[in-house]
């Protein structure tokens, strides 16, 4: 079964975020890639991707004659996507305990960060692209 | 250069699109797959994925001895992501211009649901995929 683990915050923890250290930085990136080669040694790692910031974030719609209509201002509570890990894995426990893992990784300080990660399930009846 | 495009809604929204008729998915999914097609003819797709229903969500953080603590509940605001399109594309204009058409992607009755697509570029340093 294929999850996707996500990593999500508001604009303000991405504020606190570009403030850390680049010592908090270096250590953060390197439990990351850590960790990432561990899913692949483990042979469930499928994809992984970071984000660029928030501020170049836009939400697009359709207008009539089909043109994009571009915004760029959000809602405070608004929740940005980080980055995200694919994963394929027996179960959803398996899924829920990389997850946790994650949520580990070094903060500021060196402190876990102990952030949420959402975990969905990937379709399968979806990856098929109608190609 | 990569973006995703994110399509996300409520669990309110996603209970309405549920309510469809076979009809309205159909056309919906036809729309879809067809911008799909031609972005593989343009070499501008990367990937697609559908996420399962926002029922089956977890919230997931690690305890001290790293077992997961799980958690279901979310407020009713809460913006689930569905689907989303890995694009690479000549510029951020372009990636708008895709999500534009996914946006208008017909709804009920084949009216285009208009509904928002947030475009975010990847960041250059991260792992691509294996």
């Amino acid at each position: 079964m294929k999850f996707i683990l996500m990593m999500s915050a508001p604009k303000e923890n991405w504020d606190s975020f570009a403030k850390w250290s680049k010592e908090d930085f270096e250590r953060n990136a390197a439990f990351m890639r850590a960790f990432s080669q561990e899913l692949r040694d483990s042979g469930t790692f499928v994809a992984s991707e970071g984000l660029a910031w928030p501020n170049e974030a836009r939400v697009v719609r359709a207008r009539s004659d089909g043109e994009p209509i571009t915004d760029g201002v959000f809602p405070e509570s608004k929740e940005f996507l980080g980055g995200y890990w694919i994963i394929d894995v027996e179960g959803p426990e398996q899924a829920y305990r990389i997850a946790a893992l994650v949520s580990a990784a070094p903060g500021s300080g060196g402190k876990p960060g102990n952030i949420p990660i959402e975990v969905r399930q990937v379709l399968s009846a979806f990856s098929d692209p109608g190609l | 250069m990569k973006y995703i495009l994110l399509m996300t809604g409520t669990r309110g929204g996603v209970d309405t699109y549920r309510a469809w008729s076979k009809q309205d998915i159909d056309s919906h999914m036809a729309a879809l797959q067809s911008l799909n097609k031609e972005l593989k003819n343009s070499g501008e797709f990367v990937a697609t994925q559908g996420l399962a229903g926002p029922d089956e969500a977890k919230l997931i953080r690690g305890e001290k001895n790293g077992a997961p603590v799980t958690d279901g509940v979310f407020p009713e605001s809460k913006e689930f992501l569905l689907g989303y399109w890995i694009v690479d594309v000549a510029n951020p204009e372009r990636a708008y211009a895709i999500a534009g058409r996914i946006s208008t992607a017909p709804g009920p009755g084949g009216v285009p649901t208009n509904m928002p697509i947030e475009v975010r570029r990847f960041a250059e340093h991260a792992p691509r995929e294996s």
